[in-house]
This record gives structure tokens, C-alpha cells and sequence, in this order.
């Protein structure tokens, strides 16, 4: 099965949220209290209910012009999954079609995944005592549908489809817009299954990292102290058995009568 | 495991009590963060009901883990804690006559250096357990580039504690028979105590405060 990319051009994207409420339908997420926080955004965050949200962003252009700029926000699907690597449980796995997944039933509430993203997607939620976010709708592309928030979207700023497809899609996209337009997501953390044609640099665009990587901490702590543990544990097992035969225990007796019988 | 006369007593119910309470409880640590730790050993939380009582079995003995490391660290510092140069360097140059043949291994006190090195890795990587631990159960109150780092500060604790736990289970037992006793009677032969901690035998006699079973203690004071 081949590898499956939704593709995001925001500069096709008009900010309706079609995505966002298709998201809340699909996967059967209420609404939640929400507030007025002076922009059209909202909610203000990703929520444990709410796993993908456009960001409206305001941009002056330098002529008092004030320019609008929206981001979906949720999921990356990376191929280098820090979450994956990170989760106790095998909860969150990686899909045949190369996106993150969810097994809730698995999640145990643990919230490392939280501190390990890249992009501060999982959310926790204390009601269920588990995490949520997108799972790219694994429920639908894995019966040959496409994810509801691409189904909704009516400006053709959502696409979805084979890896190499939207690959080549994008950087097409990139080079007919010229300018500052650039592909987000297919240089690091081995590519990401959610692919961004940004109309400006990356580093314009709120919460958005620009060289996001697995963290130092969780390559030090799953790359080297986890197999070092097994190996360093093996090897005092292993080790601690060679002594026993080849110098054998310590000679702990004595000719004394409270030392007599010595040995266990 | 009856004491018979004439053994020494190394260590009075309280140490045994604490040893006992810090080992069941460091195991029970060990076994149910293997089972986080590996995918392999999730299995170990199906007798628990699954892995999420798994973690609660590994959150709430970490609880149970820190007083009994409070006080073997109250009781044991002193012995176990403080290296004493150059008798100690000399004994780690043979390494203790552990690995290879050595003539005249140097004398020790209660505690010989490498029973100090595991004290110091559990005193000092347990602390930093007790802590990283409680932050890891509570990391969304704090800020993530801190609760990061408790993972493998959690990790690098897991791999110095596990190894060095079970190189002490194996000295502890087969590894240098008689030793055992002191942990669980408190009482150990007079010809072990030679070979194990022959300067705390001597000076424990010389003051006149070695307790021998059998025997009053009140005799040996004043003898």
C-alpha cells in the first residue's frame, strides 16, 4: 500500500473552517465553551476535542496593509514520529499509509507523547484520563475514502493522495507561485504525511517550528539509555554467571566453630 | 538461617527492615518500568489488568520507595558513603580481588568500595527518580523544556540502579556465600566478618561493642 500525503496550500486556503467542522463531524468531537479572544480563531488552541483548527493569523505588509494568513494546525504524520518512539504502550502506531494513528483503547494517559512533538499536537484529556489528535481519519482513507476535512474543503486548498503524487504537486504549486512560497514538511523528521505549500517562509507563521527534529532528550533517552539498559543488564547477568564458573564464589569460611559451615 | 553461637551481628532489625523495604520496593519499580519500557514487556501489566494499573502500581510504589531511600541514606551514609583514601583506591586498583587472583587484598571497614559505589548510585540516581518520577506524573503543571528532560534523566537512572542491583543480588547470594544471613537474621559468621569487613571487626572489638550471639553483650563491654 502506498504511502498517502494530504496536501494543504494555503494560499488557495479562504479560512471557512469547512475542514474544522467536517473534523468535529466525522470523528463525533462536541464543541466546547469557547471565548471571544479578538480573532477569528477559535478555538484559541488545539483541544482534546478539537484535533485540527485554522490559525488566523494577521501580517502587515509594510504599507499599512494588513494581510491575512491562515494555517491548519493539526497532525503532522511524521515518518520520524518522536510520539511513536516515545509511547509505552504501542497506543499510537504508524498506519501502512505512513500516518500516526491512535489505538485509544491502548492509551494509558501517560502524556509523554505531549512533551515529545515536535509540533505540540497531542492533547490530554482528563475526562477519558487519555490523549487525542488527528489520526489523519484512518477510518475513512483505510476504506479508499478521503479524510473529511480534504472532502469538505470547497477551494481545492485540501488535496490527498499518493506520497509521491503530492510531493511533486506541491513543489509544482511552489514554483508557479514563486516569491517566498515553499514546500513544509518533506526535509526533516523523514517527512511529514501532512504537506504545507506555505505562501510565506515557515518562521512568519505562529507556532510554527522551523527546523522541527525529534528531540535531543527523547533520542538520548530511547536511542541510547534504553538499549544500553538492555545490553548493560544482559551483560551483568551474563558476566555475574561467567565469575560463578570461571573464579568462582569467595571463600568465606573458616577453621573457627561459628564459621564452620560457611558456604549457603 | 538459625544463628548460631558465636556469629556477629551486623546489622540491627532496623537496617534489615529499611534494606528490605527499599529492595521489594526498588523491584517492583524495576519490573513495572520495564513493562513502560518496552513493548515487549508490556505483558507484565496484564496480571495488574493492564498497563495503565501498571503505571499506577509503578507511580504509587515510587511513593513507598522514597522514605525507605530516606532512611537508608540516614542510616547508611556514614558506612557506605564516604570513600576513605587511599586504603579504598588501593582496594579498587585490585578490585577488591573479585576479578583476578590477588595475595593481599587491602582491609575494609563495614563496607568495602564497591558496596560504596552501589550505595552512592542508589542514594544519588534514587533521589534524582523520586523526582524526575513525580514530574513525570504531573507534566502538563510544568513547563515542557523541564519535563523533557526527566525522561532520560529516568532513563540514564534505570540504567545505572537495574545492572548495578542485580551485580548486589549476585554478591549478595552465590556470589559470596554467608552474606546473605546478614540481611535476613543480622547475624554472619565470625570468619565471613574477617574476610568481608576485617577493619570494622577489629575496631568494633577493640571497643568492645561486638555483639556475639550466645553471648552477654554486657560481657564484652565490659571485657
Amino acid at each position: 500500500m502506498a504511502e498517502k500525503i494530504k496536501l494543504y496550500d494555503t494560499s488557495k486556503c479562504t479560512g471557512c473552517r469547512a475542514c474544522q467542522l467536517a473534523c468535529k463531524q466525522w470523528n463525533a468531537l462536541p464543541a466546547g465553551q469557547t471565548y471571544n479572544a479578538g480573532t477569528y480563531q477559535n478555538p484559541p488552541d488545539l483541544q482534546s476535542n478539537t484535533w485540527m483548527l485554522i490559525r488566523f493569523q494577521e501580517m502587515s505588509n509594510g504599507n499599512g496593509d494588513v494581510k491575512w494568513l491562515f494555517r491548519k494546525d493539526a497532525c503532522m504524520h511524521c515518518t520520524d514520529a518522536a510520539c511513536i518512539k516515545v509511547c509505552p504502550s504501542g497506543a499510537l502506531f504508524r498506519t501502512k499509509y505512513g500516518s500516526v494513528a491512535l489505538d485509544r483503547d491502548k492509551c494509558i494517559g501517560c502524556k509523554e507523547c505531549i512533551s515529545a512533538c515536535p509540533f505540540d499536537v497531542p492533547r490530554y484529556d482528563p475526562v477519558t484520563d487519555k490523549i487525542a489528535k488527528c489520526d489523519l481519519c484512518f477510518s475513512r482513507i483505510d476504506r479508499g475514502m478521503e479524510p473529511a476535512c480534504v472532502k469538505a474543503c470547497p477551494t481545492g486548498a485540501l488535496s490527498f493522495g499518493d506520497k509521491d503524487e503530492m510531493i511533486a504537486r506541491a513543489h509544482a504549486r511552489v514554483k508557479e507561485l514563486g516569491g517566498d512560497a515553499n514546500v513544509y514538511g518533506d526535509q526533516f523528521v523523514g517527512g511529514t504525511h501532512m504537506l504545507y505549500v506555505l505562501t510565506e517562509k515557515p518562521d512568519v507563521y505562529d507556532e510554527l517550528p522551523e527546523r522541527p527534529r525529534v528531540p535531543l532528550t527523547v533520542i538520548a533517552w530511547k536511542d541510547w539509555f534504553k538499549p544500553l539498559t538492555l545490553l548493560a543488564a544482559g551483560g551483568v547477568l551474563a558476566g555475574s554467571f561467567i565469575h560463578y564458573l570461571t573464579h568462582g564464589p569467595k571463600d568465606t569460611s573458616g577453621d573457627d566453630q561459628a564459621g564452620g559451615e560457611g558456604g549457603e | 538461617m538459625i544463628p548460631k553461637k558465636g556469629m556477629i551481628k551486623s546489622t540491627d532489625a532496623f537496617e534489615r527492615l529499611v534494606h528490605w523495604w527499599l529492595a521489594i520496593t526498588c523491584i517492583i519499580l524495576i519490573l513495572t518500568g520495564l513493562g513502560m519500557m518496552f513493548h515487549s514487556f508490556n505483558f507484565l501489566g496484564t496480571p495488574l489488568g493492564g498497563l495503565k494499573n501498571l503505571k499506577l502500581v509503578h507511580n504509587f510504589t515510587g511513593l513507598l520507595f522514597a522514605p525507605a531511600l530516606f532512611f537508608a541514606i540516614l542510616i547508611w551514609w556514614r558506612e557506605a558513603g564516604v570513600f576513605k583514601m587511599p586504603e579504598d583506591l588501593e582496594w579498587i586498583k585490585v578490585a577488591g580481588g573479585y576479578l583476578w587472583h590477588v595475595d593481599d587484598v587491602p582491609e575494609t571497614g563495614k563496607y568495602n568500595p564497591g558496596q560504596k559505589a552501589f550505595f552512592l548510585a542508589v542514594a544519588i540516581f534514587g533521589i534524582l527518580m523520586v523526582a524526575s518520577g513525580l514530574i513525570m506524573w504531573f507534566p502538563l503543571s510544568l513547563p515542557s523544556g523541564l519535563v523533557q528532560w526527566m525522561y532520560p534523566l529516568h532513563a540514564l537512572g534505570m540504567l545505572v540502579i537495574f545492572p548495578f542491583v542485580l551485580v548486589h543480588i549476585y554478591l549478595g547470594t552465590i556470589g559470596v556465600p554467608g552474606s546473605a544471613r546478614a540481611i535476613f537474621t543480622g547475624y554472619v559468621t565470625r570468619s565471613w566478618a574477617e574476610k568481608q569487613c576485617p577493619g570494622w571487626l577489629k575496631e568494633m572489638e577493640e571497643e568492645g561493642r561486638l555483639e556475639i550471639y550466645g553471648e552477654e553483650k554486657e560481657e564484652a563491654a565490659h571485657g
